[in-house]
């Protein structure tokens, strides 16, 4: 059993993915175990304050402790780039919990896509649209932004060179621009609580990837039962959870001495961030940059 | 009451689902039909029982009993044969987009309030089912303030040959005038808002040697805020399959129609195809509002409407020859 302690219980706002999120997971897993210190674990899930993040994480990495990190995994790119090179020069484990790249519905659209089910893919649209629950004191880019980035890097295995953001920070639009010429639309956000959608449950996510042979349409809702009673109407996820995955991709990764998706996923889904942050701010696209340097 | 008496002009395949339109409206009568084309101008003649024909518009003008043109001929064409019909006192149905430059569209707007007569630009999908259903959606207040709008019709068929017109993008704008005035139109007519600026991304994916974009991507930003994402192809592959989807939010709910949200499928042995649902004729209710506005009604697609969607297509050409957003002013 690998054993891990939970650090914090706060995030984005009124967020507390550790108790909501991460503890039952774990408490589920059959891999994990909790304990009370972090001087008794080889794993820390850490869900502090975002402002805190980067600084709790990379004092872990140090530690060397392996790492599941509450979503973003730091506040800024040059944190998650320090994190990156930490990582690696401590040999551990760190784990973004970018888990919505292992929907059931995506993890086999993201096999069949790099396996040219499509053809070569040439565009994909993207919804992530949240119903209710709190709307985070960041914006919802920096909230939910990454999340949909992220599935479009593990469905396409491209980089972002260009971004343009507009809309609102509730509801934001990005068109990014992918390595060959590969275009991306992603509208991303959080409008009012919808009847039968859980308070902060996804209302609509979705891709359709179009390629040169073929178009994938992927509802990330499935696979789910649609329930119907007198009172309700709506869907009961039926696949494995999402949280459930990412602690069997960071299990693996600890047995192997790296995991699946790791704290690169996280600084390319940064620049992304940062870039559509600045091109919100310019009214223009803006064109991702060279790694930062940092330097310890 | 006389009927109304129309020309077409243009006998291409639009033209049969005019001359439909006309036929299912008591109001209104076809006295002929003009095509540059004498052979194709006498057969439509002969399919319709015998009407006029003629291959320049002037004939046809000083025929008896036209009150009203519907013009079905090439986009580069709309701005000299739009002029010549207000010169000569005549109503105007002109397929869209109402010119090809912004230039145009002022010119024959001024032309038609000059002469007094109704000049609309056939922005069809206002008057298509779900075009109305979501205007009136959102009218009804049920979804608040709108906010987002996504659009996207995608497949169907593809340019016939390399001697298309609509492939010429001097003859036919580019496809942001062609087809993707469609969608800025009705995205912009259902939130209601001012369009300030776009960011289209465009896409030659069917042939590296197109010299139109087969696949648009128009975004359009509001003076209130709103964006409306709006995608027109004819790039998606397969053909057989046309798609079209829909997502509005607003400050209260959302309004979706997903791609078989108003289809049936065949899983057929040649592949999987849709069967859409009947409905009403947008063609016919395009035609009736016309008739209305020509009777004294308000305009169901305001002449401004028309030369605004040719604003935001020509913003839209320039947005993707630039890579940059491009501000919008009618």
């Amino acid at each position: 059993m690998i054993r891990v302690a939970l650090v914090g219980n706060a995030g984005i706002g009124s967020q507390d993915h550790q108790n909501s999120m991460y503890r039952p997971a774990f408490e589920r897993h059959p891999r994990f175990e909790l304990v009370d210190t972090a001087e008794e674990a080889e794993v820390l899930s850490i869900a502090v304050p975002l402002a805190e993040r980067g600084t709790a994480v990379a004092d872990a990495i140090r530690a060397g402790k392996h790492v599941l990190a509450d979503k973003p995994l730091a506040a800024t790119l040059a944190e998650a780039t320090e994190i990156e090179r930490l990582a690696a020069a401590h040999g551990v484990v760190v784990v973004p919990a970018h888990h919505q790249r292992f929907g059931a519905a995506l993890r086999s659209a993201i096999a069949a896509v790099r396996a040219g089910r499509v053809g070569l893919p040439w565009n994909v649209q993207c919804d992530f649209v949240v119903a209710g629950g709190d709307p985070a004191p960041t914006g919802e880019l920096v909230n939910f932004g990454l999340y949909p980035v992220d599935v479009l890097r593990a469905l396409l295995g491209l980089e972002v060179h260009r971004v343009h953001a507009t809309g609102t920070p509730d509801l934001v639009t990005l068109l990014l621009d992918h390595e060959h010429g590969v275009t991306s639309t992603v509208v991303c956000g959080r409008v009012p609580a919808l009847r039968d959608v859980p308070p902060g449950g996804l209302a609509v996510h979705r891709y359709r990837i179009s390629g040169s042979h073929g178009v994938l349409a992927v509802d990330a809702r499935k696979p789910a039962l649609q329930v119907r009673t007198t009172d309700t109407f709506g869907p009961v996820w039926t696949g494995p959870g999402t949280v459930d995955v990412l602690l069997d991709v960071l299990a693996a990764g600890i047995a192997a001495g790296r995991a699946a998706l790791g704290p690169h996923d996280a600084v390319q889904a940064q620049r992304v961030i940062e870039a559509a942050q600045r091109s919100m701010a310019v009214g223009q696209p803006v064109a991702i940059g060279q790694p930062v340097e940092t330097g310890e | 009451m006389d009927r109304i008496g129309i020309v077409l002009v243009g006998a291409g395949f639009i033209a049969d689902a005019h001359s439909g339109a006309i036929d299912a409206d008591p109001r209104a009568t076809l006295i002929g039909i003009v095509d540059a084309d004498p052979a194709r101008a006498a057969a439509f003649a002969r399919k319709q029982g015998g009407i006029r024909y003629a291959p320049d518009l002037d004939t046809a003008l000083r025929w008896p009993g036209v009150d009203a043109v519907i013009l079905c001929t090439p986009n580069d064409t709309h701005a000299p044969l739009g002029l010549a019909v207000a010169t000569a006192g005549k109503h105007l149905l002109v397929e869209k987009p109402l010119a090809t430059t912004l230039a145009d569209a002022h010119r024959l707007a001024d032309a038609f309030e000059a002469a007094d007569r109704v000049l609309v630009a056939a922005h069809t999908h206002r008057f298509y089912d779900y075009g109305r259903a979501v205007k009136q959606t959102i009218s009804s207040g049920a979804i608040g303030r709108p906010v987002l709008v996504r659009l996207a019709i995608l497949g169907g068929w593809i340019w016939p040959d390399w001697s298309a017109w609509v492939g010429d993008p001097e003859r036919s704008g580019g496809h942001a005038l062609h087809n993707g005035v469609h969608l800025l139109d009705l995205a912009t007519w259902w939130l209601g808002g001012e369009p300030t600026g776009v960011y289209a991304r465009g896409r030659k994916q069917t042939a590296a040697e197109l010299r139109i974009y087969d696949y648009l991507e128009m975004v359009v930003s509001y003076a209130d805020g709103a964006t409306a994402v709006c995608e027109m192809s004819r790039a998606h592959r397969p053909g057989s399959l046309a798609q079209r989807e829909l997502l509005v939010a607003g400050t209260a709910g959302i309004v979706e129609q997903g791609w078989d949200g108003e289809s049936s499928l065949v899983f057929g042995e040649a592949g999987t195809t849709t069967v859409p649902a009947a409905g009403g004729n947008g063609f016919a209710a395009q035609l009736g509002a016309w008739l209305d506005a020509i009777g004294g009604a308000a305009p169901a697609m305001p002449v401004a409407d028309a030369v605004r969607a040719v604003a935001l297509g020509v913003a839209v050409e320039e947005s993707i020859a630039t890579g940059k957003p491009v501000a919008v002013t009618a």
